[in-house]
Order: C-alpha cells, then structure tokens, then sequence
C-alpha cells in the first residue's frame, strides 16, 4: 500500500509545477499595473476586471462563445454517424478509428496551413472549379467566419468521435433490435434510443471541443486573416503586441472562470460522470 | 567492460568537451546575419557566440525586461532603445572601441533616436510601403490608393497596429507618432472604412500571395516586398506621397553583460565594411553601413526598394516611441478596428 502512495507523485509533480504554479503567476499578474512600456508593476487593483465589462470586450466574449458553439454543433452533426457507422462496421472497424486519428500524426499548425493552401484563390478547390467550368472568378473562401469555423470544426472533431464511438461501443446491440420489435422505426430508434444512451458521450466530447474552441487563436489567425477578434486572439494581442499582460492574463482568468462554472452547472445536472 | 565502468566514463566525457573559451551570448531577428558572419568571429576572437533568434520585438522586451535574460548583445528597433533605457537596461558604447563608427552612412551618423549614438550601432533597415502588381493602372503612389473599391478582395494591410494605424494617419495628413486621441480616432475611422476591402490582415506571409497574384496590393515592409519583387518581376513597391515609416535595428549591449569588452568587439566586427556586406548578400536587407555598400554590387547598391533616394528618403519618418497612454487608446482603437 505505501508504493500506491507514490504512483500518484509524477503526475502530481508535473501538475504542481507546470500547471498550478503557471496558474498561480498569472492570477497574481490579473491584479497589477502594466508598467509605462510594458512589464508587469505595481500597485494592485481590479482595474483589469473592471476593462472586461466595457462592450468591446464583451462583444469579442459573445462571438467567441457563438464561434465554439457553432464550431461544437457541426463536430456533433458529424460526429454522431461516424462514430454510428463505425460501431456497427463488422469489419475494419479499427482502420476507420486509425483513420479518424490519422490527421494527429501530422503538427496542428502544419494542416492549418494546408488548409489555406486549398481554401486560397489560386488553391486547390478554386482552380478545380474553375477549371471544370463551374465558376468563373475564385471563390472568398478563406478569411472569413467560414474558413474559421471550418478550420475549427476540422480540428477538433476527432475529439468528439472518439467519446462518442467509447459509449456507442458499450451499448447493447439488441437494443435496436427491441426498439424494432416494439415497432420504431430506425430513425426512431436511434433518436430515442441510442441518443439518450449516447448522452455520456456526447457531453464528453462537447466539452472536449468546447473549451479548446474557445480558446483557439491559430485558426482564427491564420484561417480568418486577422479579420475578427476572438478572446484567444485577444489573450495573444494582449501578451504580445499590446504588452499588457495583467489585462491579458485578467482575460485569461476570466475565460477559465467562465469555462469552469459551466462546466460545474453541466455535471451537476449530469448524474453519470463523463467518460 | 564492466557497467560501473562504463557509467564513469560517461560522466568524465562532458569534462573532456568543456570549452573554456569565453562566451558571447547574442540574440538577434531572425535571417539577419550571413552564414558565415558567427563562426567568423568565433574563430578570429577565440571565443563561443551562443546565438538565437527571435521574430519580433515583444519577444524580445519581454525576454530582457527582468534584466537577468543572459543575453549580451540584442537588436531592438530604434523606437525601444528609449524605453529600454529609461528601464535601465542598456550599457552605454564606449566609442574608443568602436572605430567602425565610421563606416556608417551619414543618415545614420546622429539618428534622432539617439543624437549621440551612445546606446545603439544602427545596424539595418527598412521602411513600410506599397508593393503592388504592375497591371494595376494607374499604379498605386499614395496610401490614398489603398482605399480604391476596385481592389476590393485583393488587397491586404499589416497585421501590426502601429503600421495599419500610420499609414491611416499618414492618409489625414497626421504623423505616423500621433498622439493626439482625435487624430486616433478620425485614423480608426479610416481603418474601419477600409476593412470590407481587405482580404485580410497579413505580415510576412502576404509575400506568397503576392507571387502567386491572389492579392495584387498591399501594405508591406520593404525588405519583405523586394523578396516578393525577386521572386515576381511583375510586383513594384512604393514609397508612399503622403509619407511613411522607416524602422532601423540597432543593436545594443544589455547591462547585465559581463564582457563589455567582447560585446564591443563584436559590435565593432559587425560594422567592418566586408562583414557587413556578406550580411547584405546573404540577407537582402538595407545595411546602415556605408563602407559595406560600397563592397556591393551596383545593382543591391542603388536598388529603389532597399535604398531610396535621398527625395524619397526625406518624405520618411522614424515613428517615436509613444507614451504610455497613447500606447493603450492605440490598442483599444486597434481591436475595436479587428472587431468591427
């Protein structure tokens, strides 16, 4: 029993210094004064706090909160068949799961960049159109909402495959046949049935897109063009070319908080834990 | 061999590899030095040069800001070397051992960032313009063109708040410093009615699609826009009429240094007229250095883009650093542009 002690320790470890103590800094820094050219100085205050209630700030909050819902909803919508289909394949079940997982083996920032690559005027997807005759000028299809969302809902969707299929996978196959001998439907059945069952799952993998959505200032950057501010990118303009940094880790704090309590309100209301 | 053996050995081989030449630690912008510039002085001087990198100035102040960073010599742009005084954070130059002052243009002989060149040896730059495609007619001359409905979709501005926000300045007729909030606010208003023609806001990255010809103008700096114009003879670049920034990096020895003396021969070692040039060669920037161009080939030496002329050259302005309050009002003004 003493060695169980101890299994804990690494993992404690790392959360105590890389976690905790960055976390730490940083609420401290929410509550100082931006020196004259940057840097962080005395005296302390609210101050920071007080800046997020202006409207500017609050809108960028709103829009991100719409862009990570939005950006959630899709994963969902396609989530939910996939992970569906490859519960039930009888065979090659595993290659699909491979392939859902396929896209990690290459750097987030690397597929960003291929996707402007295709999104671009002279890009893939534009010079195949043009060329078949179906459009004439190119298409605006990056540097905009779109191509965030896109790039958004690409990144993070096999996060929400992979709970969903975890609890698909435990179900009862017999269960869609009772709901079909009881005369449903298949769509009904799984609306009424696997949905319901699925709903670990799908709670999982919302928060799992969720908050990384939320947070995410490299696809709006690159995929948006700087067009629209989102909080992360906020965060980062703060950290770096503002050189504001109580403000930005006051944003940071405030975007954690925010994150935490609708998490709290999510599994108070969720009996069954997630995952 | 027996394992404990072998362990021993192992630990005694860092000993054998541990140099003891003295060490010079500098941090510099990125493709700013030629391939051969570092080991050059290593060998000459029989010392190490720990050298890195970084892609902009926030990332530097915040490295050098706790005044403990471990770096000796570091290239900010002229407008922090104010600041980063005030913070107490640089070493004055001792000019008797830099006699490769001399070697400077005379434009950079007393810069009004600092008179007396007693912080920083200008070291290179470059100013913000106008690179655009040929076939646009009439050719763009003033930051005025930008607002043009016609390049609607194919027209990029910097991703920088201090460049986006001058050139509006620039536009009303203010100064690329302003502090006045009126001006901000009247310049902000450029901004916004500018923003449904853009395509985006774009740094460095706008040079591919340049060459490629999704976008046909943009706001770029000059030494970005002449890698843009050699890789794409159809793109130009411009000086702007109504005027335009100039950014020179100096680089500076930190206080916390302990090889004031090295730091020196360094700076010195940069400001040789060969050394300088091989940097001009493998960099394609604009040096500070006069000896060195005259080592250049005629064409790098009267290339327009890097080297305007002295009529050019007198409508540009070397942006101040701004007050603290400006600073902030700046930064709203800018993601409230963003966000519009």
């Amino acid at each position: 029993m003493k060695l169980r002690r101890w299994f804990l320790f690494p993992a404690w470890l790392w959360m105590a210094l890389l976690f905790f103590a960055p976390f730490v800094i940083v609420l401290a820094y929410s509550f100082l004064t931006r020196g004259p050219y940057g840097g962080v100085w005395g005296p302390w205050t609210l101050e920071n706090y007080q800046r997020l209630f202006d409207p500017l700030y609050l809108t960028i909050l709103m829009r991100s909160f719409a862009m990570a819902a939005a950006a959630t909803a899709l994963c969902l919508l396609f989530a939910f068949p996939a992970a569906l289909f490859i519960v039930r394949a009888t065979r090659h079940r595993n290659l699909y799961l491979q392939l859902v997982m396929l896209p990690f083996w290459t750097s987030f920032l690397v597929r960003t960049y291929a996707w402007m690559f295709l999104l671009r005027d002279t890009g893939l997807i534009n010079t195949a159109l043009e060329a078949a005759g179906i459009i004439h000028d190119p298409l605006p299809l990056l540097y905009n909402n779109g191509a965030v969302l896109l790039g958004l809902v690409y990144g993070y969707l096999p996060f929400m495959v992979l709970p969903i299929y975890a609890t698909l996978e435990r179900l009862d196959p017999s269960l869609m046949e009772a709901a079909a001998d009881l005369g449903a439907r298949p769509m009904a059945a799984i609306l009424r049935v696997i949905v319901p069952l699925a709903k670990p799952g799908i709670l999982a993998g919302s928060v799992l897109v969720f908050i990384p959505c939320l947070g995410a200032y490299l696809t709006p950057d690159l995929l948006g063009g700087g067009r629209t501010v989102l909080v992360g990118n906020l965060v980062q303009n703060q950290f770096t070319g503002a050189r504001d940094w109580p403000f930005g880790s006051a944003v940071s704090i405030t975007l954690m908080a925010l994150v935490t309590v609708l998490l709290w309100v999510l599994l108070r209301r969720e009996s069954e834990p997630l995952v | 061999m027996k394992r404990r053996d072998l362990f021993l050995g192992l630990t005694g081989l860092p000993g054998c590899t541990r140099d003891t030449r003295p060490r010079l630690n500098v941090y510099n912008w990125s493709a700013y030095v030629a391939p051969e510039t570092i080991p050059g002085f290593e060998a000459e001087f029989g010392v190490r040069v720990r050298y890195a990198t970084y892609e902009s100035n926030e990332e530097l102040l915040a490295k050098v800001l706790s005044g403990n960073s471990g770096w000796d010599v570091v290239f900010p742009t002229h407008n922090r070397i104010g600041p980063m005084r005030e913070y107490g954070l640089l070493a004055p130059l001792n000019h008797s051992w830099l006699p490769g002052l001399d070697n400077l243009d005379a434009r950079f002989r007393a810069p009004e960032w600092d008179t007396g060149l007693l912080w920083g040896v200008p070291y290179m730059w470059n100013g913000t313009g106008i690179v655009y495609h040929r076939k646009i007619k009439p050719a763009p001359s003033r930051w005025a063109d930008l607002w043009n409905g016609r390049l609607k979709g194919r027209l990029t501005m910097l991703d920088d708040p201090e460049d986006m926000l001058g050139a509006c300045l620039k536009k009303i007729g203010y100064s690329f410093s302003a502090t006045d909030p009126g001006e901000l606010r009247a310049a902000e208003r450029e901004a916004v009615a500018q923003k449904p023609l853009l395509r985006a806001y774009l740094n460095a990255e706008v040079r591919d699609q340049l060459v490629s010809g999704d976008v046909l103008a943009a706001q770029l700096w000059s030494t970005t826009a002449q890698q843009a114009i050699a890789a794409a003879p159809d793109l130009a670049f411009a000086y702007p009429a109504e005027g335009f920034p100039f950014y020179c990096d100096c680089a500076v020895i930190l206080r916390e240094s302990r090889r004031a003396r090295l730091a020196h021969q360094f700076l010195d070692y940069l400001l040789r007229p060969r050394v300088s040039a091989q940097i001009v060669e493998a960099t394609k920037t604009a040096t500070a250095n006069r000896a060195a161009q005259d080592l250049l080939p005629e064409s790098v030496r009267t290339n327009p883009v890097l080297y305007p002329p002295d009529a050019i050259f007198g409508r540009g302005e070397w942006p101040r650093t701004l007050p603290p309050a400006t600073q902030r009002l700046r930064d709203r003004i800018w993601t409230e542009i963003k966000s519009a």
